[in-house]
């Protein structure tokens, strides 16, 4: 039972990555998931809907220095506690900082990194 | 024990292509329901889990089969998505996962509800059945499912076959149902839930479902474009790119301005486009492919299905009078 289990959660996985699921978070919505679970914390899920509202997208593209490639920003807590990237703003003085682990890192276990929510463009945003 | 194997083993070879034993709707749910309801992906109630499958079993077998076999609003795909399993394998798999939380003993006696199957070739089955309760039990639930015009209670979203168009009730779900939080962290239920910002904003029918374009312009929203300083105004730069296309398709617009009012120049060059007129080679394949417009559009910004926002110039001399003229050469 435990083995089809696991196994069925690897299936379950490989689908997941091959197939948009029939709920997948809200359209611009990405899954940072490089080394989050293997460090031991959930993925984390940046929902771009969210900051758009509030910032233009030169802002984070630009000033903050986010690439416009999902996979290529390699972002670390260390660098976020160094005022970096997320940390120019998640710094207690725009946006909550980063002692509120729970808020970006809440994403379900296993998620695959890369852009969710129905994408309808493939290349850059799997990798 | 051995009588009800065997007699087990004669419906089955007696009937092989009811697929209506125990085996047949385990097997159905090891391939195709247990990769959601094995580990309760995406909110499906658990393999076993009496507490995620108390309210289903309250809604009773019929409507339990209909959605099973088309799907439901929350998330479960038609046939669990495998549209090549009979309607038979689907049913025995909805038994399988019932009877794992004990919800096919409260069928009725195995024998009257054998007896109320309407398929005449399964009839004979029922003296052989009658005794076997793990097969007979589940047996319970179909017939109730096959009284006329249960099945059609379902009503299940037509258009639900279709993965891009979500059903309405499942837009902007809030964190928690969305999918991808995970609904046991405490952090996940303090995010702000899409609709309450997203709610009031000029209506797309597409991505986030909101035209981002015309709520900048209308004042809805107020997004900085300084980190920092608040009152900093946008840069724009207001020049319309006309390209002509191949094929009928009208001709693309581009506006700077719409671009520059959210995006750097740097944003797009020249690393996407090469600023010099002619020397972007642009396709729907590049596009489709996350290159050139498809690095934004298709994943953050509105989609490729809204090809008109992009593909808005009549082409010159187009119409039926320039096809006749055509046809006439």
């Amino acid at each position: 039972m435990r083995a089809n289990r696991s196994r069925a959660a690897l299936v379950a996985l490989a689908l997941a990555a091959l197939l948009p699921g029939p709920a997948t978070g809200e359209y611009g919505d990405v899954v940072l998931n490089r080394r989050s679970e293997a460090e031991g914390v959930r993925p984390v899920v940046f929902p771009h809907w969210f900051h758009r509202i509030r910032f233009r997208c030169k802002v984070c593209h630009s000033e903050l220095g986010f690439r416009m490639r999902a996979g290529s920003n390699v972002v670390t807590m260390k660098e976020i506690a160094d005022g970096k990237f997320c940390g120019m703003c998640h710094n207690g003085q725009v946006a909550w900082a980063a002692d509120r682990c729970d808020l970006c890192h809440s994403g379900r276990a296993g998620l695959r990194s890369g852009i969710q929510g129905g994408h309808e463009t493939l290349g850059p945003g799997h990798w | 024990m051995r009588a009800i194997l065997l007699a087990a083993a004669i419906v089955s070879m007696a009937f092989p292509a009811s697929a209506q034993d125990k085996g047949a709707g385990k097997s159905t749910y090891d391939k195709t329901c247990a990769l959601c309801h094995a580990t309760g992906l995406a909110g499906a109630p658990k393999f076993g889990n009496k507490a995620d499958w108390a309210p289903r079993l309250k809604v009773g077998a019929a409507k339990l089969y209909a959605s099973a076999l088309k799907g439901t609003a929350n998330g479960m795909p038609g046939k669990g998505g495998n549209l090549t399993l009979s309607d038979g394998d689907v049913k025995a798999a909805v038994d399988y996962l019932v009877a794992s939380v004990g919800g096919a003993k409260s069928a009725a006696t195995p024998v009257a509800a054998a007896a109320a199957k309407p398929s005449p070739a399964e009839a004979p089955k029922v003296a052989s059945a009658a005794p076997v309760a793990v097969v007979a039990a589940p047996v319970a639930l179909r017939a109730a499912a096959a009284a006329p015009g249960a099945a059609a209670t379902g009503a299940a979203d037509p258009n639900a076959f279709n993965r891009l168009l979500a059903a309405p009730g499942k837009r902007n779900a809030p964190p928690a149902e969305d999918g991808i939080h995970d609904p046991a962290n405490p952090g996940t239920h303090a995010l702000q839930p899409p609709l309450t910002a997203l709610g009031g904003m000029p209506a797309l029918a597409a991505g986030n479902r909101v035209n981002w374009v015309s709520s900048l312009e209308g004042g809805r929203i107020t997004p900085r474009w300084d980190r920092d300083d608040a009152g900093a105004a946008a840069v724009v730069m207001d020049l319309n790119i006309v390209r002509e296309v191949k094929g009928s398709m009208p001709d693309v617009v581009y506006p700077h301005k719409q671009h520059t009012e959210w995006l750097d120049c740097s944003n797009c060059h020249p690393q996407i486009f090469i600023p010099q007129k002619g020397a972007n080679q642009i396709s729907m394949a590049s596009i489709m492919l996350g290159q050139k417009c498809g690095v934004c559009h298709g994943k953050v910004a509105f989609p490729v299905s809204e090809c008109r926002l992009c593909h808005s110039k009549k082409k010159e001399g187009a119409g039926p009078a320039a096809a006749v003229a055509g046809a006439r050469k």
